[in-house]
């Protein structure tokens, strides 16, 4: 009896309406439009976070195309319980960029006025999805904006720039002891923060 | 957070917690706050809080479209690799997905990732035997657990038992080395059940292949490795 091939057991539009979590055994399966999918709903922040990481668009293309790719080529092992696919999907990325620092040196903050990028606007379309992690987007942002400048600046070196406290610490003319404090009341503040009733900073 | 909690080293470790969650620790440092967590309850709660603060870092970026090429070239590839050959989806078939790939929880992850911090090689000699018409070699494991790799066919399969899942956002990843060349990654990645089981089809050829190995990678895997070896079966 012919069995149809994995990618053609769904049709897109049904896709589409799964969530991450859904979409995640059928990529496991080996389903190249569920992949698309997840694709689709996370190319952005990844090119994002790669771009804000490497400060190159080519680049940041090679990062996240890696990094899709890897997660294809392995099987996509997505566990829910270790958090949402985008937290797993924005985590490769990173650890992508920091491997590609380690072997070629490429640092954050060149080129980053690169032509060609478009900054993404809300659109009328948006799904609720996107509503909540435009949302959560904008509270990080605000954290962030609300710390200290030090502290801000030692945890971006250090998530951001794939520095290391010790090499942080000889950039900024500080004592190791002093990155690695800022960086604790930093995370503390944000953690505090994110979890707050309110929302505000302590 | 004090560091004078019951269960802390009078060392001063906080910062260190800030800095291991931010992957900001100095290579040398690492192994020495892995095995301080191993005795501190405090920092590995505060890890685990940190954790999820930095979880929420990337999103902090500016939103920009990815590039119109970007995704023809992903999914060009993703068209020019169907991840399961015949063979693999047979093999996959004939068993229980959660004990061919299941994941550790992360707590069980994060403590068993420390035993395989500190773990010492341990020096099962590397042998081989006949199994069904297959080669069974008797891999070298750094740490508890077991493992195997069944050869047939053309085709090769590793086995492993009792083994420590990584830690969360690590995975391991599968190397071949042939001769004194650096050893090359291959697409196989794993990690074990909260029994410490798990299997993988090693993909490629194994012409000219004198060592198949296992190290400890973020997810998705690397290009060169960056941690010890935890596997290393010979084949010459």
């Amino acid at each position: 009896m012919f069995k149809p091939p994995l990618s053609f057991r769904h049709s897109e539009p049904d896709l589409r309406g799964l969530a991450d979590e859904d979409l995640m055994p059928l990529v496991h399966d080996g389903d190249a439009r569920a992949f698309e999918v997840v694709f689709d709903r996370h190319a952005d922040a990844a090119f994002s976070l790669a771009y804000r990481m490497c400060g190159r668009q080519s680049t940041a293309e090679d990062v996240v195309q890696e990094a899709f790719l890897s997660l294809w080529r392995s099987g996509a092992r997505y566990d829910r319980r270790r958090g949402s696919v985008r937290s797993w999907v924005l985590g490769v990325v990173h650890n992508r960029a920091i491997d590609l620092f380690r072997r070629e040196s490429v640092r954050a903050g060149r080129d980053v006025n690169a032509d060609g990028l478009v900054e993404l606007m809300r659109a009328p379309d948006d799904t609720p999805g996107d509503v909540q992690r435009r949302e959560d987007a904008e509270g990080i942002r605000a954290a962030l904006k609300e710390l200290p400048a030090d502290q801000r600046h030692v945890i971006e070196l250090a998530y951001f720039g794939g520095f290391s406290h010790s090499q942080i610490a000889t950039m900024l003319e500080l004592a190791p002891g002093t990155v690695k404090g800022r960086m604790r009341l930093g995370l503390t503040k944000l953690r505090i923060a994110l979890e707050g009733p309110s929302g505000a900073l302590l | 957070m004090s560091d004078a909690g019951p269960t802390s080293e009078s060392r001063h470790c906080g910062g260190d917690v800030a800095a291991y969650a931010l992957g900001a620790l100095d290579p040398h440092e690492v192994d020495a706050f892995r095995r301080h967590l191993e005795n501190c309850a405090i920092c590995r709660d505060e890890l685990a809080a940190f954790g999820e603060v930095v979880d929420t870092l990337p999103l902090s970026s500016p939103m920009q479209q990815a590039p119109a090429d970007l995704r023809r070239r992903v999914m060009r590839a993703v068209d020019h690799e169907p991840r399961h050959a015949p063979a693999q989806r047979r093999t996959a078939a004939a068993r229980p997905r959660q004990t061919r790939w299941t994941l550790g929880r992360p707590a069980l992850g994060f403590a068993t990732a420390l035993a395989v911090a500190v773990a010492v090689f341990v020096g099962v000699e590397s042998n081989s035997s006949q199994s069904n018409g297959a080669r069974i070699i008797h891999a070298q494991v750094s740490g508890r657990g077991t493992a195997e790799l069944k050869l047939a066919g053309g085709h090769a399969e590793l086995v492993v038992h009792h083994f420590a899942a990584p830690p969360a956002g690590q995975i391991y990843e599968v190397w071949l080395k042939r001769g004194d060349h650096s050893p090359s990654p291959t697409t196989a990645l794993f990690s074990v059940n909260v029994a410490g089981d798990g299997d993988v089809d090693v993909p490629g050829s194994l012409r000219g292949v004198s060592l198949v190995m296992v190290t400890q990678e973020p997810a998705g895997g690397t290009t060169t490795p960056t941690n010890p070896t935890v596997i290393s079966a010979r084949l010459a």
